[in-house]
């Protein structure tokens, strides 16, 4: 019997051929890896070959959702896209939230896998078991908001879930990424510049089936009160009503909030980044993604000024660190105009925030000058500078076309030290926190499968110092030193349990905010959940979920290793291990990542010397399949 | 304040019906995954009884529930009288028994929720739950709301609505006549 909530099949489309395939779940698949990044990371290792070119033709791009997309349990509208990341070559993944995995549930499939590449632009049509590949020369060039209005009205229903990528993704900006419901960005390590690669203008999603759960009632009840602990959830309600903005204050508080391209944690002008600022002068409605009822998505509007007339869903915090402090502008009109202008162009927020810092400070130490920027001085606090470089990014024009590789490739070929600028690891653009204030986190960004992460292990725990929550998960005897963000002790034990929770999350696959500070769910719930809904029993011991996050963590590493990943790549830009914190709170904190890290492969069964996964390891997550696709091949 | 003129008797006997404030609604159907999951066993809003419309351009997202029909025209349309209506709980319901599957009904509802069901063939329709109605429990923003038309907090919405709308299509002229894009 076909366990619950799956809609049991995989659905390929081939650009190749033009055609479609459709595959049953392998039924050994669900108890190993449950769904969501699961099941693409067991795809995409089997699939894309070592060393193949991320814009080549054998990559892969997957769509996937778990068993709770589509369902009453709160947030089940999350999906996730996974490929070979072009920004950085090894595990790409972004996740994103809005409708499209619920609707391809609802069209019978847990999981679209993209291959080959189509000679001229086309987008892939999904409604049920009407599968087709059509031409979309005509769509090639718009902006997202655009594709998806046409696609609706050609297909004149305004309910077909449209992913889509802009010019952005067409001209394979390393991190293009793909956007839905126009405001919704799968944003990360370039999964748009992947599909524009293959050709892939869009995809387009619409169902009309049901999915069915094991024991309905029972789930309803469970599922219904999920609901009621979002509701009564302190901080779930300061989220709907500020959104992620939330953090901006704590962040400057503690002093963790990225300013001048990371130089420091404190900014001067964080006041006018902060929800408490925004929402009064700027919000003019909520929205939430499928089946949330949390909804912290924020329309603002801007009356006056510059950017009068900017509508626009967003920015998250993240968006409102990259184009404010972290480019020293005090600005929200600036931070949601560039918001839009990402979302239609499909360009990844974080990191094109992180290229323009880059390249500000690169220019203001004399390593590039104004003939290489095409006479553009750049300085820091300059809106209109950031948003016209954006724009150059997004369309690569001028010197844009460099920013567009990525800050990694771009300080590559800039030379002159001008890497010490470019704050990445592995070629992803650190994200807004600073493991200086908040060890951790920095060993989550050393660690994380895509790069400097913080969506796959942020502990927020000890940021925030629940010190109950931490007695109850981790033991009381890790305690004082846990909770300090100033110590490396016991950081990796808090990362590794964090870490395995969140890939329970991004198998299932539910929204990052169920899981976040303090979390309104965690894995005892899960255990809770999975049987009823799956009828899989094994689901419900906690010790079951921890070895398929495991196996998860192990295969997504496996999958870089083959890449030549390995402890040597596990590191953090000099500007957290050397440069001490210069001021704020945090004055003179750095990290010592190596007991961290030590720790960390400890815990996972990998190798210390080497950071790889041990046979030993490997056989107990019986992932020994992976060895007959060694490197060489 | 709501004025009460009639007696207490008159006031209990007010029919409810389902009342939308959209500028609370976060279009997070919820409301169309509980109406599925309570009529078909299963999680499918495409046979839910209400629809959520969302204008992703717009940021705007509204509840198309059955009712509160003054005329009804699922009423007056049906040839066989399968539709009808509830002399107390106004209420309109389809007597499926009738019903011939003209599927005028569902083209004539103003508020676009009497479907088609093809693959069972059949048409469905909201029926308030039997006065318990599962949409406005599951809710989580109040946008739906089960109760009569006196105790509802509705005064104020179609002002905002039309303002908010009215603001967004000036500044669009502005850009258009000038603007940057
Ligand atoms: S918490 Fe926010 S991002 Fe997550 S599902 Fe809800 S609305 Fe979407
Ligand atoms: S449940 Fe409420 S807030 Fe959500 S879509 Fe329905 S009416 Fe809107």
């Amino acid at each position: 019997m076909k366990p619950g909530g799956y809609a049991g099949r995989i659905l390929r489309a081939d650009l190749n051929r033009r055609d479609f395939r459709v595959e049953p779940v392998p039924s050994e698949w669900v108890a190993e890896y449950i769904g969501g990044d699961g099941f693409a990371a067991r795809i995409l290792y089997d699939e894309v070959p070592a060393k193949a070119d991320p814009l080549g033709e054998k990559n892969r791009l997957i769509l996937a959702t778990g068993p709770v997309t589509g369902t009453l349990w709160p947030m089940s509208g999350r999906t996730v896209f996974i490929s070979k990341s072009p920004l950085t070559g090894i595990w790409g993944e972004s996740h994103v939230g809005g409708f499209i995995g619920p609707e391809l549930k609802y069209a019978g499939y847990d999981v679209l896998v993209i291959e080959g590449r189509a000679e001229k632009p086309v987008y892939v049509s999904i409604c049920d078991q009407d599968l087709e590949i059509i031409n979309a020369s005509d769509l090639w060039g718009l902006k997202t908001d655009e594709v998806s209005a046409a696609i609706r009205s050609r297909h004149n229903d305004p309910d077909v879930q449209v992913a889509a990528i802009g010019p952005a993704g067409e001209r394979c900006v390393r991190f293009a990424s793909v956007i839905v419901n126009n405001a919704r960005a799968a944003g990360r390590t370039g999964m748009g510049a992947v599909l524009g690669s293959k050709n892939v203008k869009a995809i387009a999603v619409r169902g009309h089936q049901g999915i069915a759960v094991n024991d309905h009632e029972r789930f309803v009840e469970l599922a219904n009160d999920a609901h009621r602990r979002v509701r009564q959830n302190p901080q779930a309600q300061q989220m709907h009503k500020y959104g992620t903005w939330v953090l901006t204050a704590v962040k400057q508080t503690i002093g963790e909030l990225p300013t001048y391209n990371h130089r420091t944690g404190v900014f001067s002008g964080w006041e006018k980044l902060s929800g408490d600022y925004i929402r009064p002068r700027y919000t003019i409605g909520d929205r939430a993604c499928f089946g949330c009822s949390l909804g912290c998505k924020k329309v603002n509007y801007i009356r006056e000024g510059p950017y009068a007339g900017t509508l626009e869903e967003g920015p998250e915090y993240e968006g409102l660190m990259a184009f404010g402090s972290l480019l020293g502008i005090s600005d929200f009109p600036t931070a949601l105009r560039a918001n839009q202008i990402c979302n239609r162009l499909g360009v990844d927020m974080i990191s094109a925030g992180s290229c323009i810092a880059f390249a500000t400070e690169a220019f203001q130490n004399g390593l590039i000058d104004s003939k290489m920027t095409g006479g553009i001085d750049l300085e820091w606090g300059n809106s209109e500078q950031a948003l016209r470089l954006l724009d150059m990014i997004g369309n690569r024009t001028g010197f844009g076309d460099l920013l567009a590789e990525g800050s990694r490739e771009a300080s590559r070929r800039i030379g002159r030290g001008s890497e010490q600028f470019a704050i990445h690891v592995k070629g992803l653009e650190v994200s807004g926190q600073d493991g200086r204030t908040h060890r951790s986190i920095g060993l989550s960004h050393a660690t994380g499968a895509r790069g400097a992460d913080h969506l796959r292990s942020l502990v927020t725990v000890d940021q925030l110092g629940y010190q109950e929550v931490a007695a109850k998960r981790w033991g009381c005897d890790k305690l004082p030193e846990i909770v300090d963000p100033y110590t490396e002790k016991y950081k990796a034990a808090a990362v590794v349990e964090t870490e395995n929770t969140y890939c329970i999350r991004d198998a299932l696959i539910v929204c990052w905010y169920s899981v976040s500070w303090p979390p309104i769910f965690w894995m005892e719930d899960f255990a809770q959940m999975l049987p009823v809904l799956t009828g899989v029993s094994r689901f419900g011991e906690r010790k079951n979920l921890i070895e398929i996050a495991e196996r998860q963590v192990t295969l997504k590493r496996l999958f870089n290793a083959r890449e030549g990943i390995s402890r040597k790549d596990d590191t953090l830009p000099k500007r957290f291990t050397v440069d001490p914190m210069p001021e704020g709170p945090g004055k003179g904190q750095k990290v010592n990542l190596e007991p961290m890290l030590n720790d960390y492969y400890r815990l996972r069964g990998w190798d210390e010397i080497t950071g790889l996964p041990t046979e030993e390891t490997v056989r107990r997550l019986t992932l020994e399949w992976t060895h007959s696709h060694s490197a060489s091949s | 304040m709501i004025l009460c003129t009639g007696t207490l008797d008159e006031v209990d006997t007010l029919p409810s019906m389902l009342i939308v404030d959209q500028t609370k609604c976060t279009g997070c159907r919820i409301c169309e995954l509980a109406c599925s999951a309570k009529k078909e066993g299963v999680f499918r809003p495409s046979l839910a009884r209400l629809k959520v419309v969302r204008y992703d351009d717009l940021g705007v997202d509204i509840p198309n529930v059955c009712g509160p029909c003054e005329e009804a025209p699922c009423v007056e349309v049906c040839p066989v009288y399968a539709m009808r209506r509830d002399p107390i709980s106004r209420m309109t319901f389809l007597d499926e028994d009738k019903c011939i599957l003209c599927k005028s009904c569902a083209g004539a509802c103003v508020n676009g929720v009497i479907r088609l069901d093809t693959s069972r063939m059949r048409i469905l329709k909201c029926d308030h739950c039997g006065g318990d109605p599962e949409c406005a429990k599951a809710c989580p923003t109040g946008a739906i709301q089960y109760a009569t038309a006196a105790q509802a907090s509705v005064l104020s919405r179609h002002d905002k609505i039309t303002g908010y709308l009215r603001e967004i299509r000036r500044t669009a002229q502005t850009q258009e006549s000038g603007g940057e894009s």
